[in-house]
Formats: C-alpha cells, structure tokens, sequence
C-alpha cells in the first residue's frame, strides 16, 4: 500500500502551497461558501414549484394559486441570481488572489537563485512555469471552488430527491451518466494527447517560418524559396493531420455527451410516462424529475471536466514546486570596503556538467586603479574569468582573491558592488533609455545620468530617437542597433559609479571612431577606477599595464602591449591584420 | 503614447469584405462545405422535432383516460422511438458535422497558411527588416488559426443560430400568438443585457490582454536579464516592479470576474423571469382552456431552444471580432508587394562558367529616400576579384546585394553577361550567385543540410568535397556525427573561425559563376585563419567575385579595388596604381604599421 500513500504525498506537493495561499484570503472563500448551498437549496426548490404548478394546470387549480407560485418563482429567482453573483465573485477573485501571490513567491524566489542555474535551465522552461503552469493551477482552483461546492451540495440532495420520487429512473439515469463520465475520464487523456501532438506540430511550423524570416537574407541570395515551401508544406501537413485527429474525438465527446442526455430523456419519458398512464405520479412530478436531471448535468459535465483536467494541473504544480525546491544562493560572507586588488593564483574551474576545463592555470595580480587587457577567441574563458570575479560561478578555494579575502569568503552583493560589468551580449529591459542607463539607481539622478550617457557616446544618438532619453527601446531594446544597445549597457555601468569596471567586449559592434571617442573619455576620467577589459578588437587593450593572450583557457602570452609585439607572437600577428582592416574602413578624408 | 505591445490591428469591425477575400481559399471546398451546411438544416429540423414529440406523448397517452393502458403504452412506446430516432440521428450527424467541418476548414487554413507563407519569402528584403520574424511568425500561426473561427463560428454557427432563433419563433407564433408576443417582447431586454455585457467585457479584456502581454513580457525579461539585475544588485527593485505589474494584471482579471458574475446573474434573472412570465400567461390560458398542458410544456421547450442561442449572442460576436482581426492582419499582409515583382516576360540566366558583371552608372536610394550609392560604373570581366574598401556606411554591403537583385537600382543598370538583371528570371539568377556573409546564419538541421541549405540534388560526397576544399573537413568529421550532426541553436558548437569556413563551403558547394563575399575581421584564433587564407584563395580561384575586403592580402591580390565614399567611387584600379596615385587609398593604407 505504498502507492496509495505516495501519490497522496505527491498531490500535497503539487498543491500544498496554493492550498496554504488560500489561507491568506479565507474571509473571501468562506463568503463565497456560504452562499453556495443558498443558491444549490433554491435551485433544487424551484423545480418542484414548476411541477406543481403543471399539475395545478392540469387538475383544476386556481388563478390565485399560479399568481402566488408566479411571486414565488419570481423571487426566488432573485436569490438564485444573487447567491449566484457573490458566491461567483468572491471564490473566481480567491483564485485569482491566490494566482498573483504564486506568481510573486515565485518571482521573490528566482531573484535569490544562483547564475549558474539560470544558465542551465532554459529562459522559456522557467517562464512557462511561471506563466502557464500558475495559470492552469488557478484555471482548476476557482472551478473547482465554485463548481466543486455547487456538486457536493446538489449531488446528494438532488439523487435523493429523485430517489425519493422513482428509485429505478434514478439509478438508470445516473448509470448512464456514470458511462459518459467513464468514457471521458478514457478519451480526455488521448484528447490532451493529440492536443499536445498538435501542439508540437504548429511548434514545428512557428519554429520553422521564424528561422526562415530571421534568415531572409539566406533565403533570398540563395533562391532557396522553393525548398522552404516544401519543408513548410510536410510540418503543415503533419499539423493538419493531427488536428484532424483532435477534432475527430472532439466530435466523438460531443456526440457521446449529446446522445447521453437523449437517452436519459428516452429513459426517463419511457418509464416515467409508463408510471404516469398506470397513475403512479403526475405530468408535473414527471417534469419535476427533468428539472432535477437537468441541475445534475451541469455539475456533473464540470466535475468530468475538473478530474480530466486534474492531472495536467498536478502535473503543473509539480513543476511550480520543483523550482521552489531550488536551493537560493548563499548570501553569507563577509562585505568589507573592498579596494579592488585582484589576484589569481594557478586557477583551473571547469563549469558544473563540462569535462573541459574553461580556465587552466591562469594567475596573474591586478592593483587598484589598472587596467587589464583580456585578449583571445569566443570561448578562450575571458567571460569565464569575469564570471568568477562576480562569483557568478565559484571558483576553487584558494585561488581568486579580491583584497587578499578569498572570494568565496566575500558575499556576492559585496563583490557585485566593487565591479560594474557592461556584457557583450547587453540585455535592455523594455523601458525608456534613462530607465534602463539609471537601472542600477533607485531614483534616475538626471545629471549624473547625462554624464554617464555622454561617457558611452551615447548623446551623439539621442537626436535619433524619437523621445531622447525617454524612448522605450523596445523589447531587449530591439528599436536601437547593436551598438546602440552596447553604449547603453556601456552607460549603465558607467552610471553604477562602481570602483571597478569590466567590459566584456562591450564596443564589438560600435564603429571605430566612436569607440576611439569612448575609450579617450574613459581613460580620462578613469579617477582611480580599475578596469578589466576583454576584447576581439587588441587595438581597446592597447593601453592596458597587463593583457593576457587566452586560448582554450590557458595563457598563451601575457606582459603590456610593447612586450606583446616584441615577441612577434599571436598577439602581434592579429593586431596587424586587424590595423590592416581598420585601415580598409577608415574615412580616406581623415587623414589629409 | 502608443503601446509597444499591442499589435497594429487590436480589433476589427465586423467586415464583410474579408469573407469575399476569404472565398478564394474556400472554393475549393465548396462541395464539402454545403455537406456541412446541408446537415445542418437536417439538424435543425430534428433539434425541432423533440419538443413536438413531448407535447404529444403528454397530450396524446399520457393524459388521454379514454382508451385502455396497453394501448396507450405502445403508443408511448412508438413516440420514445421517435425520440431516440431523433436523438440517435442528431448525435450522429453532430459527428460527422464536426468531422466535415474540420476537414474542410483546416484545409482551407492550410492553404492560407501556405499561401501567406510563399508571401513572406518573396516579398522585399526592406519589409522584412522593418517586420521582426517573431510578429511574422505569430501571423503564420495564430492569426491564421483564429481565420478558422470565420469560417466555423462566423459563417456556419450563425447561419444555423440564425435559423434556430427564426425558425423556433415562427413555431412559437404559431403555437400560441399571445405567448410569442411575449417572449418576442422579452427578447431585447436579454440582448440589451448581452450587448451590454459584451462592450464592457470587451474593455477589460483588452485591459488583461495589454497588461498580460507587459506582465509576461518582462517575466521573459527578469529571467533573461538575471545576470544584469544580479551584477547591478537590483533583485528587490526587479521584484517590486513584477509585483506591480503583476497587481495591475491580477486587478483587470478580477474586473472581468466582476462583469461575468453580474453578467451571468442578470442573465439567467431575465431568463428565469421570462420563464415565470410564461407560467403566468400561459398557466391562465390553460386554467382558462385555451390551451392544452402539453401544448404549454412544447412552448415551454422551444423557448430553451430559442434563449440558449440568444444568450450566446454577445459571446459569439466576440470571437467573430477576434476573428475578423486576424483576417485584417492576414490579408494585410498578402497586400504586400512582392519583390521582384512578377514579370512574365523575364528571361532565364544560363549557367555559363564565370560571369561578367556590369554596373552601369548604378543609383540606389532607400525607400525613406536616404541616397546610398550616386553613380557607379564598374566591369568585373569573367574571373576577375573586384575589391571594395572604405567606411562603415559607404554603400559597400547595398552594392553587393544589387547583383542578385535582393534591392533595385533606382537609377542606371546592373548587368550580368550583358543581361540587366531586371529582365531575368530572379530564381535562375540567384542560382549563380553565392554569398559568403561575415556571419554565418544556420537553421535548425544537421551540418550536412545547412551546407547544402536542404537541396537533396546535392549528395553527401559534394558536400564532402566542398568541405575539403575549404579546410573544413577534418572538425565536421570530429563531430559525434559527422555530417550529421545537428546544429546547436545560435551555432554554439562552432567557433568564428569554423562558422565562416562552413559559410564558404555553403557558398562553394553550388559551384557559382559569381561570387560575393564579406570578408570577416581577423580574430586572434590564428590557426583558422590561415585555414581561411586558404579557405578565400580557393574560392576566388578562377570565379568572378565581388568582395568587401578586410585583408591587405585580398586587396593586393584583387583584379581591381575599388574606394568606396559616401556611395561614390572615389579611385580604382590594382593596388600598385593606387598606391602610387598617392590619393585616399594611399592615405588608408598609411595608417597601417609597418607594411609589408
């Protein structure tokens, strides 16, 4: 009896902590409760005043008599609508209440993992978890509320009711529901089968057409239009082929449901009207026990429709949990006034999961106030090394040292705060320009921001932009170039005002005379600041008092830009092919 | 200030003139489509046959003391045929309705999505960059999906709710006039209620749709950006800024939980209502004998008939606006030109060894205006490297997609062979010509196919022997499978170096008779280049091509160089002329240290 036991214990870990959320709005769902058996208890009245009511018509009642009834119907048909409307509003809105504090716990919860899990999990696996999955919780919770609340009132009352009436119509018509209910609980899995399958299908279509437009240009120099259209024809046809399987079970519930309800009928008019001629019961009662059949459906169609989708919103849950169940980053250590001096000694990392190692034997001191030079191909571990120096990944005990404290010592915040990183790959937020330069500020200093700004060469850009500073860049800033982008980011370190500065090839896509403009500007108003500087383009790290020459993780060269051309090596070899191209693309009239 | 995120349709009017565009696409489905509607008029009738069976069950055995009880069983008996005939025969053909209409309707979108798709890779290269692929794409998939509601929802669900709602009150009316009067007077406030409804649930929909989009926008956001926020220390303000977007969310969610449950509440009130006013009506009438109780009950049945349709109303008409919206986004796309434009009198370009280029006093000026070359004249006779130097902006990347006519000239001619390339069949011409990108675009697929860009004419051994041309053979066989190996996304499995390697292969395995190149800036990887040293040298080998060039090697190398400023050429010739002309070419290459 394991069983029985682990999958109670996996159900209170899907839903566990949406359960406990609802605590938080108790005072909502035991209102909304209450009116509940309210409106079931009107519900269940009414048909039995109907049935009367017939009977009247039909044994020689009077005016007087079908006036009260009339009244009565009338208002109780008021507190059937407002029972309704309250029980309604406030168990739909506990639901939605308890969606948006999901939402943010989770979000709360995220901001404390560590970088290292970000990179391993997908951006659209946790967004989808935390979008879809919260939602499809919620899109189960608030029906079953409500609905769930309505069937275990009207369920019991309304087959005993029947019950009390015609025992054998009551257990045939419940039979034949029992036999729908099966047939769903059998088809809605396959359903939610082929409707993932179709799913994936139209995934391949998206996936496809957006490679294609992403890639136009191929597409077009290459004439290869035609090949395209075919690809696109097979992924289209496998999705038409398994939404033509969707539909065909579609059509085959909506068929079983359509005929259920008929055959219920038949039954019912069959031996009701069978007891009706031998006197029995009356029309009106006959009427009453359709009225009773008719409240039931209803409950009973949502309580199949909950249970069929109640795995998928455990399966939901489930995944909600697994990302709360990450365990955060340690904010522990120390948090000193850091002065920045960096050393690295003998360092190896290899990244969780690799068996390469990023980093071999790398050391090399920086003081405060330098400025290095980190030269080599995509991949040599030039961002790597950042990373370490921002304890976005722990390196080995005993070989990065910020100030002489080994940087696992020192908390995350504290080393965040000593160095302001502007990436190669910059991510804007879609927020104005001055949002996203001010990101690291709570309020927006405009004149430090101006200051910041003109230090990325940024002013030279805003007569370009619509709103100046106030433009929305757009989402990840697609509306500016991708040096544009690179200046804000550029900018927004700037802004930080942090002791140190590091560039992880930061001016790649900004031209060559701006980026000259940028980097005389921060060399003048370097105030002490220690720069890191990583770069494809040597001619950045001309200046620096160290570069180290990286491939495959380890140091090829290192020394100043004079000791790395004396020795005529890599260093020496790709700055003059890179003099070469930068002549190529120079402005002829510069020079005369 | 506009929204980024909504789309440039939000809503469309109900407009009939897209359901004319949409024929077209249905045409061919024609003959399923009136199956569809055929079955259901048949539905119709049976769905109105039920409460006429009812009335007379009660009428007829249930209540009739006159003859004996067998025979009024075996008459009950027949009518409970009747029922499960009617019943059996609506389930069935409920089915196949679905069925057929699926059928139908998801071919139509097929074809639709086909349709638009060809569209979209013929139209210009200055339309796609100004349509991100992502909005596209969502043109592709969903706006097409919800064309599928015009057709189902749109056409045949009104169609058959239309006839319900006129066919029961003519039964209604003649029923029992008084009666029908009174539903039919009852019958706007419903309406009103629906209407009322529908404008205001309208309103905050859009309301959770705009702030959804903003709220799921930046979930997207706070994750990809973890780096960012975690470097600057912002977790607490990222944190808060969710919340508030989430609470503006959360808040228009529960603005539409408020219309649905007063909605939902009014609703099924007026309804009640009207069923206990055709209690009191009808319940006089019978009590008066003007009618008979199974009668009654019949009215009673075709009224849930007629109020279920008229309650939906309003939910129907939404869907419909939605529906109608992507067909505006749809068709507006459609609308757009194709590039080059159709021209049937266009003649084929023959594959003919290298090519002969020809430009011929070429003008070209963006769209917006922006003049980018003014008069260029030059000739790449059959074999020759024509070089292209100068700045950033000057023109250089424009020129080289005026050859394979990915933009026209706005003024003089481009010739291949003597050819204008206007005159020749646009497919045929690119087929000569290859591009070597500074970055290589790969597609979801294996090394074997983003080499050969899917083209099953080309087998495994060309695209062997083209990897081995360009020194790019040996790390695709150290691959764990070869050539078979898929691409990772945003090709992380290759470095720059191999990248454009592989971006030579794709070039050279269609053996073109014109290639154009831009030439990538050196990295410090120093072993890839000078595989691609070796890589360019094979390439230029006996072809004509056109290259921007970043390598003094290439440039030295070159038949011809030509200066490109601001969209002119300002010298030409081979590097030695230049040199000594002591003009701007010279004055580039003067900043260049110590040249060889």
């Amino acid at each position: 009896m394991l069983r029985p036991l682990s999958t109670l214990r996996s159900i209170a870990r899907a839903f566990g902590r949406p359960a406990s959320l609802l605590r938080r709005h108790l005072v909502l769902v035991l209102v909304g409760m209450a009116f509940v058996p309210v409106h079931a208890a009107v519900s269940l009245w009414m048909p039995r005043l109907l049935g009367n009511a017939l009977d009247q018509l039909s044994a020689g009642g009077t005016t007087d008599a079908l006036r009260q009834t009339c009244w009565l119907l009338l208002v109780l048909a008021v507190v059937e609508a407002g029972s309704r409307y309250v029980s309604r509003k406030t168990l739909i809105d506990a639901s939605r209440n308890v969606e948006e504090d999901l939402k943010n716990d989770l979000v709360a919860h995220l901001q404390r993992l560590p970088v290292a899990w970000f990179d391993r999990s997908r951006t659209g696996d946790v967004t989808s978890r935390l979008t879809q999955d919260v939602e499809l919780v919620r899109f189960v919770m608030g029906p079953l509320l409500l609905h769930g609340g309505s069937t275990i009132c009207l369920l019991p009352a309304g087959t005993w009711l029947m019950a009390s009436m015609d025992l054998p119509v009551t257990l045939a018509s419940l039979g034949v529901f029992g036999v729908l209910f099966v047939a769903m609980r059998v088809l809605m899995p396959r359903l939610h089968r082929w409707s993932k399958k179709s799913q994936e299908a139209i995934g391949e279509v998206s996936q496809r057409a957006q490679e294609d437009f992403a890639g136009i240009r191929v597409v077009q120099q290459f004439g290869i239009g035609a090949r395209e259209r075919a690809a696109m024809a097979t992924r289209n046809r496998r999705y038409l082929l398994a939404n033509l399987r969707l539909t065909r079970l579609r059509a085959l519930l909506n068929a079983m449901s359509h005929s259920t309800s008929g055959v219920v009928m038949l039954g019912v008019l069959l031996v009701g009207g069978h007891q009706v001629i031998a006197g029995d019961i009356t029309v009106g009662q006959l009427f009453q026990f359709l009225g009773y059949l008719a409240l039931l459906t209803f409950p009973l169609e949502i309580l199949g429709w909950t249970l069929a989708t109640l795995p998928r919103a455990h399966a939901a849950g489930i995944r909600i949990e697994e990302l709360f169940e990450v365990e955060p980053e340690p904010d522990t250590g120390a948090s000193p006034e850091l002065q920045g001096r960096v050393r690295v000694e003998h360092l190896t990392f290899t990244y969780p999961g690799s068996t390469r190692p990023a980093l071999q034997d790398v050391s090399f001191t920086l003081a405060p106030g330098q400025k290095l030079g980190l030269a080599g191909p995509v991949g040599s571990g030039k961002s790597t090394l950042l990373s370490l120096l921002l304890r976005f990944y722990d390196p080995p005990r005993g070989a990065v040292f910020v100030d002489d404290h080994d940087v696992l010592d020192l908390s995350p915040r504290a080393l965040r705060a000593l160095f302001a990183l502007a990436p190669q790959e910059p991510f804007l937020f879609s927020d104005t320009v001055a949002a996203n330069v001010g990101f690291a500020a709570d309020a927006d200093l405009t004149f430090e921001l101006d200051a910041a700004v003109a230090a990325a060469a940024l002013d030279q850009d805003l007569p370009q932009l619509h709103l100046g500073l106030q433009t929305i860049v757009g989402e990840r800033g697609v509306t500016l170039s991708g040096g544009q982008r690179q200046r804000v980011s550029l900018a927004r370190a700037l802004h930080s005002d942090r002791p140190g500065l590091m560039l992880d090839d930061t001016l790649s896509a900004v031209d060559p005379v701006t980026e000259r403009r940028i980097l005389r500007g921060l060399h003048e108003q370097r105030r002490g600041r220690t720069l890191l500087v990583a770069s494809h383009r040597l001619s950045v790290l001309q200046d620096a008092d160290r570069i180290l020459v990286l491939d495959g993780g380890r140091v090829l060269e290192q020394g100043d830009h004079h000791d790395l051309m004396a020795r005529n090596g890599l260093y020496a070899q790709a700055f003059r092919r890179q003099s070469e191209a930068a002549a190529l693309e120079s402005l002829p009239e510069d020079e005369a | 200030m506009s929204d980024p995120y909504l789309d440039d349709v939000m809503e469309g009017r109900i407009q009939f003139g897209f359901l004319a565009r949409l024929w077209p696409f249905v045409r061919p489905y024609r003959r399923g489509f009136a199956v569809c509607l055929l079955i259901l008029l048949v539905s119709f009738v049976l769905e109105m046959l039920g409460p006429w069976l009812l009335r007379f069950a009660i009428d007829g055995p249930m209540r009739d003391a006159t003859s004996d009880d067998d025979a009024r069983l075996r008459v009950l008996l027949w009518y409970g045929a009747g029922f499960l005939g009617t019943t059996a025969a609506g389930a069935l053909l409920g089915y196949v309705f679905g069925l057929l209409t699926a059928w139908n309707g998801q071919r139509v979108i097929r074809d639709v999505r086909r349709r638009l798709f060809d569209h979209l890779l013929g139209v210009s290269l200055s339309f796609h960059e100004k349509n991100p692929a992502g909005k596209l794409t969502t043109r592709i998939t969903s706006d097409v999906e919800n064309l599928n509601e015009l057709i189902s929802t749109g056409v045949l669900q009104s169609i058959f709710d239309l006839l319900k709602i006129g066919g029961v009150l003519v039964v209604l009316f003649f029923l029992d006039v008084q009666l029908a009067l009174f539903t039919v007077a009852t019958t706007p406030v419903v309406i009103a209620i629906s209407v009322l409804f529908r404008r205001n649930a309208q309103r905050a929909y859009r309301a959770v749709r705009s702030r959804l989009a903003l709220q799921n926008a930046y979930t997207t956001e706070l994750i990809g950006g973890v780096r960012t926020t975690r470097a600057f220390g912002r977790e607490a303000a990222v944190h808060e800024k969710y919340m508030a977007r989430n609470h503006e969310t959360a808040d228009a969610w529960r603005a539409t939980v408020l219309h649905f449950s007063v909605f939902f509440a009014l609703v099924d009130f007026a309804l009640r209502a009207t069923t206990v006013g055709l209690l009191w009506f009808g319940g006089s009438a019978v009590l008066e004998g003007t009618m008979q109780p199974g009668q009654f009950v019949q009215f009673w049945l075709y009224y849930a008939l007629f109020s279920g349709p008229v309650k939906e109303l309003g939910e129907k008409y939404n869907v419909l606006q939605a529906a109608f919206a992507s067909a505006e986004r749809v068709f507006h796309l459609l609308d757009e030109k194709r590039f080059p434009p159709p021209n049937p009198d266009a003649r084929p370009s023959a594959r003919r060894g290298a090519a002969r280029i020809e430009f011929d006093c070429v003008a070209f000026a963006y769209d917006s205006g922006t003049p980018v070359l003014h008069d260029v004249s030059f000739t790449a006779e059959p074999g020759q490297t024509i070089a292209i130097v100068g700045p950033t902006g000057a023109g250089k990347t424009t020129l080289l997609a005026l050859v394979a006519r990915l933009r026209d000239v706005t003024g003089g001619a481009v010739r291949i062979d003597g050819d204008d390339v206007r005159a020749l069949d646009p497919a045929s011409l690119r087929k000569r010509i290859a591009f070597v990108a500074q970055d290589l675009f790969l597609f979801t697929g294996t090394v074997l196919d983003n080499v050969r860009l899917f083209d099953p004419q080309i087998d495994e051994a060309r695209v062997l022997r083209a990897l081995e041309t360009v020194g790019a053979a040996d790390f695709v066989r150290r691959l764990p499978d070869g050539l078979r190996s898929q691409v990772e996304e945003r090709g992380g499995t290759f470095s720059q170096g191999e990248r454009q390697l592989l971006a030579f292969a794709r070039a050279l395995v269609v053996e073109p008779d014109l290639l154009v190149l831009d030439e990538a800036t050196a990295s410090i990887d120093s072993a890839s280049e000078a595989r691609l040293q070796h890589a360019l040298r094979i390439a230029l080998h006996g072809r004509t091509a056109l290259v921007v060039a970043h390598r003094l090697s290439t440039v030295r190398s070159a038949d011809r160089i030509l200066v490109l400023e601001r969209g002119r050429i300002v010298e030409a010739g081979r590097h030695a002329e230049l040199l000594a002309r002591r003009g701007a070419y010279a004055r580039m290459l003067a900043q260049v240290e110590a040249p060889a």
